[in-house]
């Protein structure tokens, strides 16, 4: 498992842009177990830090040893924003129907006492859409919220994968927030 | 920056913190584009919302750290309620007061060693840099050491726990100094005297190394004690103490930050170059004052500079020369009343109390050239003395010499290019002329006007090379010039004007091509175009009395280029006085065309010798074609045409009666140009009396030039007519003959652009 996501990497470095399509799936699976686990073992704080996670994944798929350069770590955390959206939206939607009386969901980010996390659920829903529409708007936008939001790096970090200065990351940052606030605002 | 979308709109309005001037901001750049202007709001609005969930870290709710930097104002209208009641070293924060581009300015109470209440400026959240800091530790100890009873006491100075320093002075509850003025009606006499107040406070201050940097009338309290008008200047040294310049921000901030002061502005603070602000810059800002205490309002329109740019606003407060106050008030309109009331004063008296010495004085405060304003405040202050004992004042109008070099300081540019274009006009006015009395002298006028245009050509150039390029493109234009003639000669008229229009544009600064084809073009009868050319060689001061230029005095006179008719015609008089006996026919016709005041007997009688000397007596004459004397070979003329040329110098000089004799004569046989005879004689004879003779011979004048034109419009025959420039001459004259005898204009110019057309499509047609 660890070589193939390393190969992965390597191919993307090295400019094959279809290595990205297998890379998903890897990081996806990864990511969805590790959350799984995750929340099963520490439903008492029912946190889920997309961070911890994400590093965990990557620790777990490339490997501390492996002498991968930024651009390698840049894909992989890239892939990795996409993947927590998709498993946290994934979940979201479960929730929705669990609440129209659908069946039981198999995951697992769900307890008891929240009614919180129920409210956020509908809230990350929204958010889905917006980002969707923005993605159309402006794709690298869209992709800094995942990594910002969805797996919650720094801006600094941030602005190492997306290639651009910190400085238009935060303006960037503040546009897409007040963008997708407006944007569910509207739809309320 | 372009402000094409919302998003680049958004991005720039985010950068000014004060909400209102968003919003102005937004309005300005969005224009009539209300929807764009909406939608920019809605995100603005969404960007000052608190309650976003991007902002809480998904799963746990917590707010993401770093959205508090780039939204700085986010939290600025809790800030000050959240301040409230805050404890600031043994202050407690109360109501807030003010607010700046970085401070804010709380009631505090004081609890001990006395229970008072005091003013507290702190900077706002986040502002405070380790720079700002440390240039405030320097500061806090100067101000310490004020102590004036026209400042306002500094107590203490700290800095917060979250590292963000703070002032505490003396809580003036008062009114700023116009408002005091205004509402207490004090005259123009007692504000001066108040005004002398705040120039002792600031010398104070300035003698203690402090610079204020603000001064303006909200930090321009009066306070009133036992009824007695107290001064407070208010906030000294805290605009730099807690870095409150505007080096370190964007520039739109810069602008926003700087909007409520800029009418209080020096020069050099709105130059923004990193000039350092010294204590004169408070003397202009006092001086700003001064005009506003007495004027009623600013040197500058409030809403002119506000409404301005960014950079057009600093060139205003840089470059612009205020009004005098007095001459401002009168320029008041309805408020005029208004504040002559707030005077005591007669609306029509303000303006002659202040005219004088009160204007000197607030005009030496806001001098531009910080050098030229008072030294010190106490310097201005002196003044304001003297003015109030009826002392001689050391302000003065600028003289003269000083209004000029202001003026040229101000137009600097357009000035320069001025300057240029006069030296380098007089420089060829010069040259030329240095050329035309050389040329005559050496009567070797193509050389000379070689050289001049070889000359303009190194000015132009100065480069060694160029000249060598030159003489090189010379043979080239030469060699087109001589092609073209020889195309011409066999009528191939296209082929011969793309050789001159070549010529011209490769040799440019040379009068020859604009001359040959100048003339081409008016034996093509394109005298529009022919005009042009001519005009163009002759500014490049080609020589004059060339066979080439015969008839190009009557082509302006009859095209209506006046002046340079006249420029033509003085060349010509100036040949005709350096003349030896050696007759000029067409140089002489050339000045006879129009009348002049330069026109005199002199002319009619060297005409006459010229004839006398060298033309045979009717009788000796060997007809038919015989040419007079032995002239010079461009000068041979039938000397019929002399006798015409003779007469009409007669006519010129109102020796009526020998006009008539010679152009009688001139009209007795028929000969080619015959025609142009008629006008001139009917003048003559309407001066002499014997009008219908007159009308009779303009009619036929009439007919004759009709003729010349009908047979002109057959263009493949031109070689084989008449010159153009007797036809050109005829007009001319017969304009003038007609407009004598009858008070009306012919005007001709239909028929000549007839001709025009016709050599157009001649052209066209031989170029396909």
């Amino acid at each position: 498992m660890s070589a193939e996501v390393t190969k992965i990497l390597s191919a993307l470095e090295n400019g094959d842009r279809q290595a990205a399509s297998q890379l998903l799936p890897l990081v996806y699976d990864e990511l969805r177990k590790l959350a799984t686990h995750r929340m099963s073992s520490e439903r008492a704080s029912h946190s889920l830090q997309p961070t911890a996670l994400v590093h965990e994944a990557y620790l777990r798929l490339v490997g501390p040893g492996n002498a991968t350069s930024w651009d390698g770590r840049a894909h992989f955390f890239a892939a990795a924003a996409e993947a927590m959206r998709r498993i946290l939206i994934d979940n979201a939607r479960h929730r929705g129907r669990e609440k129209r009386g659908g069946n039981r969901l198999q995951l697992e980010l769900h307890d008891e006492h929240s009614s919180m996390v129920q409210t956020q659920a509908e809230d990350l829903l929204s958010l889905d859409e917006a980002l969707t529409q923005l993605e159309k708007e402006d794709q690298q936008l869209a992709k800094l919220v995942e990594l910002r939001y969805f797996v919650g790096m720094t801006i600094d970090d941030t602005a190492q994968v997306l290639r651009v200065s910190p400085r238009t990351i935060k303006r960037n940052w503040a546009y897409a927030r007040a963008w997708l606030k407006r944007y569910m605002d509207g739809k309320d | 920056m372009t402000y094409l979308n919302e998003r680049s709109i958004f991005l720039e309005a985010i950068e000014i913190d004060d909400l209102n001037r968003r919003t102005e901001f937004v309005k300005t750049i969005c224009e009539d584009n209300l929807a764009l202007c909406a939608s920019v709001q809605e995100l603005l609005a969404a960007h000052e919302s608190s309650d976003c969930m991007l902002d809480r870290k998904l799963v746990e709710g917590h707010p993401i750290d770093e959205s508090a930097v780039f939204s700085p104002s986010q939290s600025q209208s809790f800030v000050a309620t959240q301040h409230v009641g805050m404890l600031v070293g043994s202050f407690r924060l109360m109501e807030k007061i003010g607010e700046g581009g970085f401070g804010l300015v709380f009631v505090a109470q004081q609890e001990h060693p006395v229970k008072r209440k005091v003013a507290l400026k702190i900077i706002k959240p986040g502002t405070g840099s380790k720079e700002v800091v440390a240039r405030f530790e320097l500061e806090r100890q100067a101000l310490a050491m004020m102590d004036h009873p026209n400042i306002s006491r500094v107590f203490d100075a700290g800095v917060t726990e979250d590292g963000r320093p703070f002032f505490v002075m003396e809580l003036v509850r008062g009114l700023p100094i116009t408002e005091y003025c205004d509402n207490y009606q004090l005259n123009l006499e007692d504000r001066v005297r108040l005004f002398q107040d705040v120039c002792s406070a600031v010398q104070h201050a300035h003698q203690k190394g402090v610079i204020h940097r603000d001064l303006k009338p909200s930090n321009v309290m009066v306070t009133l004690h036992d009824d007695k008008a107290i001064v407070k200047v208010i906030d000294f040294g805290v605009a730099k103490a807690i870095g409150d310049d505007l080096t370190e921000r964007t520039i739109y901030t810069r602008f926003y930050s700087m909007i409520g002061t800029p009418l209080y502005m020096s020069p050099e603070q709105a130059q923004m170059s990193g000039l350092d602000v010294d204590t004169r810059s408070d003397i202009y800002s006092l001086g700003v004052m001064l005009y506003e205490l007495l004027a009623g309002t600013t040197p500058f329109e409030r809403e002119r500079l506000c409404s301005a740019g960014f950079d057009e606003m600093r060139l205003i407060i840089r470059e612009e020369e205020p009004p005098l106050p007095s001459h401002r008030v009168s320029t008041l309109g309805n408020r005029l009343t208004i504040i002559a009331d707030a005077r005591q004063i007669q609306p029509s008296r303000l303006h002659s109390a202040m005219r004088g010495d009160l204007d000197w004085i607030v005009m030496k405060a806001l001098e531009k050239d910080r050098n030229r304003r008072y030294e010190s405040a106490a310097a201005l202050a002196s003044d304001l003395r003297r003015f109030l004992n009826q002392q001689p004042i050391d302000a003065r109008p600028p003289s003269a010499v000083y209004q000029l070099a202001k003026f040229t300081r101000r137009h600097r540019k357009s000035l320069l290019t001025l300057c240029m274009l006069a030296a380098s006009l007089l420089l060829g006015t010069i040259v030329s002329l240095w050329q035309m009395l050389a040329a005559i002298r050496e009567s070797d006028q193509k050389d000379a006007a070689l050289r001049k245009a070889i000359a303009a050509e190194k000015q132009a150039t100065e480069a060694r090379q160029e000249v060598e390029q030159f003489a090189n493109r010379l043979t080239q234009a030469n060699l087109l010039l001589t092609n073209g003639q020889m195309h011409a000669e066999s009528e191939l008229w296209s082929s011969a004007l793309e050789e001159f229009t070549q010529a011209t544009e490769l040799q440019p600064s040379y009068y020859l091509p604009w001359v040959v084809r100048g003339q081409f073009y008016a034996r093509l009868y394109m005298w529009k175009e022919s005009a042009e050319d001519y005009q163009r060689a002759l500014n490049l001061g080609a020589p004059v009395d060339e066979p080439q230029w015969i008839g190009v005095t009557s082509l302006f006179q009859v095209m209506g280029y006046q002046s340079e008719f006249e420029h033509l015609q003085a060349k010509y008089f100036a040949i005709l006085k350096e003349l030896n006996s050696r007759p000029k026919w067409n140089v002489l016709r050339s000045v006879l065309i129009a009348p002049s005041e330069e026109q005199d007997v002199g002319l009619a009688q060297l005409a006459q010798n010229w004839l006398d000397q060298n033309v045979p007596p009717p009788h000796l004459r060997r007809p038919p074609r015989g040419f007079a004397g032995d002239f010079q070979r461009a000068e041979r003329l039938p000397p019929i045409e002399c006798e015409y040329i003779c007469g009409l110098a007669f006519l010129r000089a109102g020796r009526h009666s020998e006009a008539v004799r010679w152009l009688r004569s001139a009209a007795a046989r028929e000969w080619p140009a015959r025609g142009l005879v008629d006008a001139p004689l009917a003048i003559a004879l309407e001066q002499e009396g014997k009008s219908s003779e007159a009308r009779e011979l303009l009619n036929h004048s009439k007919l004759r030039i009709q003729d010349w034109m009908d047979q002109a419009m057959d263009i493949d025959s031109i070689n084989r007519k008449l010159p153009w420039f007797y036809l050109a001459e005829a007009i001319a004259v017969h304009r003038e003959a007609t407009y004598q005898l009858l008070g009306t204009r012919v005007d001709s110019q239909p028929q000549i652009a007839a001709l025009r057309t016709a050599a157009i499509r001649k052209l066209d047609a031989m170029a396909k």
